[in-house]
């Protein structure tokens, strides 16, 4: 069940954050759904508004499990800038489900955004 | 010529030659004639340090002949001038020897390891460079020099830290202690856990350090001990990875992913302060940019003259950043703060001194630039880069 390839065009990950992290850092979280029997193997390459795109990212998704994996935490190749535009293509050897969450705590009463990445 | 790169990309040149000596005699009329033409030489290790030790317009020299073991004697290994740390490492461990200690990584020449006080973490033990008990180089009047602590102790002690100033190293003799095994943890925890607890983290493992993740506030804590020692159980941490094995297996880490990096040492005790001013300092103004973890570790005090650790216990501090960023203004910026805790920039990596600068950090300063005059009063080995750290105005 799934998709082999997900889109997102809306990612910004919110520079500041309020409270105790990581619990309440702001973040874009990919949310990732392998329900096969075999590991999934994804790539994650970010394109920006002013730049050549980034990646590939490379995650494991172990078969049957689910994995959340924050934008603000991938370094390898190249940290993502926060507070800044980027959209993400994400390439699975396997299908799988992907959604995308954003957190902001900016201001003291966190805001939650899940969405659906888009799949082709 | 090709063009000459350093491992993360950030020193760039093109040398006028690459000579390959093939013995003692051969580099000794390389440097010779280098000095009569008033030409710099230097030599290119692993090419792992972020400062342009190496670079020079005119002769960069290969060690790739001067390879692998030469004699022991008891504890002390002879090894060729050129071997890579990692080969160094097996074989001394050949003959059931070791470093007592290794740095993070071990992609490093073993003799550009020793020459720019390279460390690993642990309160009670000092540089890779203290090993050196002794060698053969060739000097910048192209003279051969073979040298041994008990004979020449404050040579010794200048060459063990000396950014390759002195001579072309062609024979280290080390020093080194009886092979051993080393039980390996890693744990996650919050950073404040761990500032909390940090002396007792220090005083309770053999090696000790912290890895701390500007994007979150987490903290990785590494702590090496000999199978059987050290704490089973760190309360408020979780421990997500282990592994027993050889030090020189265990300690190192391979890495992958291409950085930039200042550190600093600082006293012992300056650390955890200058730490959380740094650590506040990112989380206001640079963690747009910047994601790459803090790393903080301890070394013991130790005597060579350039030695970050010369005569005071350290605590040090590095930061890093992806080798495809922009790294200046973050380390231009962080680096005051280290500075204004009495902090002396580690020699294979980026910092912003000068002479005037550094002349005041090490108190035999003055002893050691008297002994590379002596021994390269041309200047053959003086590129830039060393004049600006070693010639005020």
């Amino acid at each position: 069940m799934g998709r082999k390839v997900w889109m997102i065009s809306a990612g910004r990950i919110p520079l500041r954050s309020t409270g105790r992290e990581p619990e309440n850092t702001s973040r874009d979280e990919l949310c990732f759904l392998n329900v096969g029997y075999r590991e999934a193997q994804v790539k994650v390459t970010l394109f920006y508004a002013d730049r050549e795109p980034v990646g590939p990212y490379k995650l494991d998704i172990p078969p049957r499990r689910i994995r959340r994996v924050r934008v603000n935490n991938l370094i390898n190749p190249e940290a993502p800038p926060l507070d800044t535009d980027y959209g993400a293509v994400i390439e699975s050897n396997v299908p799988i489900v992907v959604q995308f969450e954003r957190t902001d705590t900016s201001e003291s009463k966190p805001a939650m955004s899940p969405m659906m990445a888009f799949a082709t | 010529m090709s063009e000459w790169s350093n491992w993360s990309g950030s020193v760039r040149f093109t040398p006028a030659a690459v000579v390959v000596p093939e013995n003692e005699e051969e580099l000794a009329r390389i440097i010779r004639r280098a000095g009569d033409e008033k030409q710099t030489v230097r030599v290119s290790g692993a090419g792992h340090s972020s400062t342009p030790l190496v670079q020079t317009p005119d002769i960069l020299v290969s060690m790739k002949n001067f390879n692998g073991f030469v004699a022991r004697d008891g504890a002390t290994i002879a090894i060729r001038g050129g071997t890579m740390l990692t080969e160094a490492n097996e074989i001394f461990l050949e003959h059931g020897l070791a470093l007592e200690n290794l740095g993070d990584v071990d992609l490093q020449a073993l003799a550009g390891a020793i020459g720019t006080g390279t460390h690993g973490t642990g309160r009670n033990l000092r540089t890779m460079s203290n090993h050196l008990v002794g060698g053969r180089l060739v000097n910048g009047k192209g003279e051969i020099v073979d040298f041994s602590i008990k004979d020449d102790p404050d040579f010794t002690l200048a060459a063990r830290v000396a950014l390759g100033t002195l001579g072309i190293f062609t024979e280290l003799r080390l020093k080194l202690v009886p092979a051993f095994h080393l039980h390996r943890k890693e744990w996650c925890t919050h950073i404040e856990d761990c500032m909390v607890n940090l002396d007792k983290l220090i005083a309770s493992n053999r090696n000790f350090d912290f890895y701390w993740y500007p994007r979150s506030d987490e903290a990785k804590l590494r702590t090496l001990n000999i199978p059987g020692t050290g704490p089973k159980d760190i309360p408020y941490a979780w421990c997500q990875k282990e592994r027993t094995g050889w030090s020189g297996d265990v300690i190192p880490r391979s890495r992958g992913n291409k950085f930039d990096e200042i550190e600093y040492w600082l006293p012992i005790e300056n650390g955890p302060p200058c730490f959380e001013e740094i650590r506040q300092r990112i989380k206001d103004v640079h963690r747009k940019d910047v994601g790459w973890r803090v790393l903080y570790r301890t070394v013991a005090a130790d005597e060579a003259m350039l030695s970050g650790a010369y005569g005071r216990a350290s605590a040090t501090i590095s930061m890093h950043h992806n080798a495809s960023l922009p790294h200046d203004a973050f380390f231009r910026d962080i680096e005051p703060y280290l500075t204004k805790y009495g902090g002396r920039p580690h020699w294979g990596k980026k910092h912003y001194q000068t002479a005037t600068n550094l002349k005041q950090l090490y108190p035999r300063w003055d002893h050691f630039q008297g002994i590379r005059r002596s021994m390269d009063p041309e200047g053959v080995f003086m590129n830039a880069y060393l004049r600006t750290i070693f010639e005020e105005g």
